[in-house]
């Protein structure tokens, strides 16, 4: 499989670098190369990719800005030696850090953690329930038990009625292609949400049983359309 | 630091770790020179940058702009270099003024000139190497 990317990074010989090394694996294309966040967002706005490499301090527009002003989840490396930026990074599911300059081997193991989970749900998009794997076994969840699906990095919690919450390994971008599109919507790049379960929406938040969800600009327009406002 | 027989016939400058040159680049000494050339391209732009916001004031701007430069000297095989400014990065989160690093600057900003000094003299270097090797 060819991963599609854009390298988000205004210092030259790091983007070259990154560049050679994207080549090298043969499994990456390079779509497009930025050294600031506005001409990275204007390409975003028309093309999509599966990742991001992203430095996150750069003149202007830092990256998280970026991942907050794009309407689709990418896998997203970061291109930084700042762990201060950590908390973000599991905010954004960050996949990994890279650590200027890195070698081919870190790039490669890099690399791996953005491969899909697949082997871990079972569903198809028609069916009334999904299968996760979590605590080393398969269990059922009928869509209409699931209030909510929320990203945890390289994980995800499902928060079902009766207030369990089950974590598995798996991303809300690979979710988001697998759950029922009758039941589910993503609204922010950490959240799906069942829209059967919805109690009410204030600006720019959800609420489903107590539990509040945000909503992002870019996503905001698909809830409204979704929702059967009358 | 230097390891010659690591890294064929060409020998670098002892402020150069040529195992870790080694680690990112193997035998490539065409590519190599195009490292040395980009960052050369950049050198001055990014130390600009730092003598400005130390000038300016700007503590978290100055912090910014030697974290900035701090990898280069990475992808050069600088990396003595390369701690340095995360030690002078550290210490920029450590006091009031950018006054209070006189000191500390004034060192830096003689290693950043002797630097581009040394990647210079690597670059023509790895130019005749290649030349040779074609």
């Amino acid at each position: 499989m060819i991963i599609s990317c854009i390298i988000v990074e205004d210092l030259q010989v790091a983007a070259n670098y990154l560049t050679n090394c994207c080549e090298k694996s043969g499994s990456v294309e390079v779509k497009g190369h930025f050294s600031n966040v506005p001409d990275a967002l204007s390409f975003l706005n028309n093309h999509t990719v599966d990742l991001i490499f992203l430095d996150v301090e750069m003149p202007g527009a830092n990256g998280f800005e970026l991942l907050d002003q794009i309407a689709f989840s990418p896998k997203v490396i970061l291109t930084t030696s700042k762990t201060e930026y950590a908390y973000n990074a599991f905010q954004y599911n960050v996949s990994d850090y890279l650590m200027k300059p890195f070698t081919y081997q870190r790039f490669v193991e890099a690399l791996q953690k953005i491969q899909p989970s697949k082997e871990t749900i079972s569903t198809n998009s028609a069916s009334d329930h999904i299968y996760i794997k979590t605590d080393g076994k398969l269990i059922r969840l009928n869509n209409d038990a699931i209030l909510y699906i929320e990203s945890m990095g390289d994980y995800v919690k499902f928060v079902t009625n009766d207030n369990k919450k089950y974590i598995t390994h798996n991303t809300i971008k690979n979710l988001e292609e697998k759950v029922s599109k009758d039941h589910f919507l993503k609204v922010h790049r950490s959240y799906i949400v069942n829209l059967h379960k919805i109690d009410d929406m204030r600006e720019n938040l959800l609420f489903i049983k107590g539990n509040e969800i945000p909503v992002s600009k870019a996503n905001k327009a698909d809830v409204f359309r979704r929702l059967n406002i009358v | 630091m230097n390891n010659p027989s690591d890294v064929n016939s060409f020998i670098f400058n002892a402020e150069i770790d040529s195992n870790y040159l080694h680690s990112l680049y193997g035998d490539d000494y065409v590519y190599l020179h195009e490292v040395f050339a980009t960052v050369l391209n950049d050198y001055e732009s990014l130390t600009d940058n730092i003598e400005f916001n130390y000038s300016s004031g700007n503590l978290n701007a100055l912090k910014a702009a030697v974290h900035k430069i701090k990898p280069v000297f990475g992808f050069v095989g600088m990396t003595a270099v390369q701690q340095e400014c995360q030690h002078f990065e550290d210490l920029c989160g450590t006091v009031a003024s950018p006054e209070i690093l006189n000191r500390d600057f004034e060192a830096l900003k003689n290693k950043m000139f002797q630097s581009k000094l040394v990647i210079e003299e690597e670059m023509k270097k790895l130019e005749i190497f290649n030349s040779q090797s074609a």
